[in-house]
């Protein structure tokens, strides 16, 4: 269909996503926002939700603003491009504040999985203290490491530990939500 | 096919060596437009000023959107595809933020898997010595941040192996040129979008370049050679 591509690595590709799939049904509860998965349709259609997206939803955070930041190897520091995007982030909370802050934290950096937990919890906190500090009231906002579980990519390489490497900030509009 | 670093030098690297370019801001056919409505009008980031896009005059299609993406390329990565002018950063659940690009001369000579491995904040320019040739009045550097460098805010790099294969994605100047064959440069983005793909790619993101067949007046297509992996 396309021409010049390799198909052992469009299958490898494959098999990346069936492994992520895999990593993340056995959770407890789902990282991913609310919006349910396409159930058909094509690619290029408007995602559910955000065919007719309405300032201060989570659509609008998730387009406008972006919950990812990203971190190096072993490190829970918050760079330039990382407080770029939660400067944005305190600036669209304060806006809308009846939103609620759940932070997810997340490793793939090697060694044991007390320490990946350990670091991810970091990450979260570090970004949730980031937040507060531009202005993000703490009662709004709770933080979670999540070790090396619900990996965005399961594979070995660089290309799948740095977007692993990472803390999500999610919208909630209550504390009990998963 | 995905070409080696041995073909692009032989198909002449030298031509997306260095940075690649938009098409120059003293370009004749572009200096018209430099003043019109497509400019909504200054904003500052990391201390430079640049004009700012007037995203209603551009075409909704360009528009930054979430649709719905299925693929097998696994999420976080970059898919670009040249032919219909689009780039994909794919997100969970068979979505992905979708941006309009512009595709110039070095962006229809390459296509295949690569990672970002550099990114920089209002890259310096440097034209290729087959651009100088072309265009004489050249200088032969541009500083970042400068009204004219056609990078615009960012530059994010392709390497594949530890190699900088020349490939690159960047933002323009000239933002009527998105959604277009540019005549030169590789990957351009509206400012604003450039630097939104910047904040969600780490280094080392996974990108896929997908081909562009239209043929270019007298451009003849990029050849594919089955011998390579």
């Amino acid at each position: 269909m396309i021409a010049g591509i390799d198909f052992r690595r469009l299958a490898f590709a494959g098999l990346l996503a069936l492994l992520a799939g895999c990593t993340t049904t056995k959770m407890e509860d789902t990282t991913v926002d609310s919006q349910p998965p396409p159930t058909g349709g094509s690619t290029n259609e408007a995602a559910p939700g955000f065919a007719n997206m309405q300032g201060g939803s989570e659509e609008d955070f998730i387009l406008n603003v972006g919950r990812r930041t990203f971190f190096t190897k072993g490190s829970a520091e918050l760079d330039s491009v990382a407080r770029a995007t939660l400067d944005q982030q305190v600036a669209w909370l304060q806006k809308y504040p009846s939103w609620l802050v759940k932070v997810q934290g997340f490793a793939d950096d090697g060694g044991s999985e007390s320490g990946q937990v350990a670091l991810s919890q970091k990450r979260a906190d570090a970004v949730m203290a980031y937040l507060a500090s531009g202005g993000v009231a703490q009662s709004r906002m709770w933080a979670k490491g999540y070790g090396k579980d619900r990996e965005v990519r399961d594979c070995p390489q660089k290309a799948c530990q740095v977007q692993n490497r990472r803390v999500v900030t999610n919208l909630r509009s209550d504390r009990d939500q998963p | 096919m995905i070409k080696t670093r041995r073909e692009l030098l032989a198909g002449g690297l030298a031509t997306v060596a260095a940075a690649a370019a938009g098409a120059p801001a003293w370009a004749a056919k572009s200096t018209a437009k430099s003043g019109s409505s497509f400019f909504a009008g200054t904003a500052v980031d990391n201390g430079v000023t640049y004009r700012t896009t007037n995203f209603n005059k551009i075409d909704k299609k360009w528009h930054k959107q979430v649709v719905k993406f299925f693929s097998s390329e696994p999420q976080g990565t970059v898919v670009v595809d040249t032919i219909h002018h689009m780039l994909y950063l794919i997100m969970e659940n068979k979505t992905a933020i979708r941006y309009g690009v512009g595709v110039g001369r070095e962006g229809f000579k390459w296509y295949g898997y690569a990672t970002i491995d550099r990114k920089a904040l209002w890259p310096k320019w440097t034209p290729p010595p087959e651009m100088i040739k072309r265009h004489p009045e050249l200088p032969p550097f541009i500083n970042g941040g400068d009204p004219k460098n056609p990078l615009s805010a960012r530059g994010m790099y392709l390497f594949r192996e530890g190699t900088d294969i020349g490939y690159r994605l960047h933002g323009t100047l000239e933002p009527w040129s998105i959604g277009t064959d540019a005549s030169s440069g590789c990957i351009r983005m509206f400012p604003e979008h450039v630097i939104d793909l910047y904040q969600r790619c780490p280094i080392g993101t996974y990108v896929q370049v997908l081909p562009h067949i239209a043929d270019q007046a007298g451009k003849s297509r990029p050849v594919l050679d089955p011998t390579l992996e």
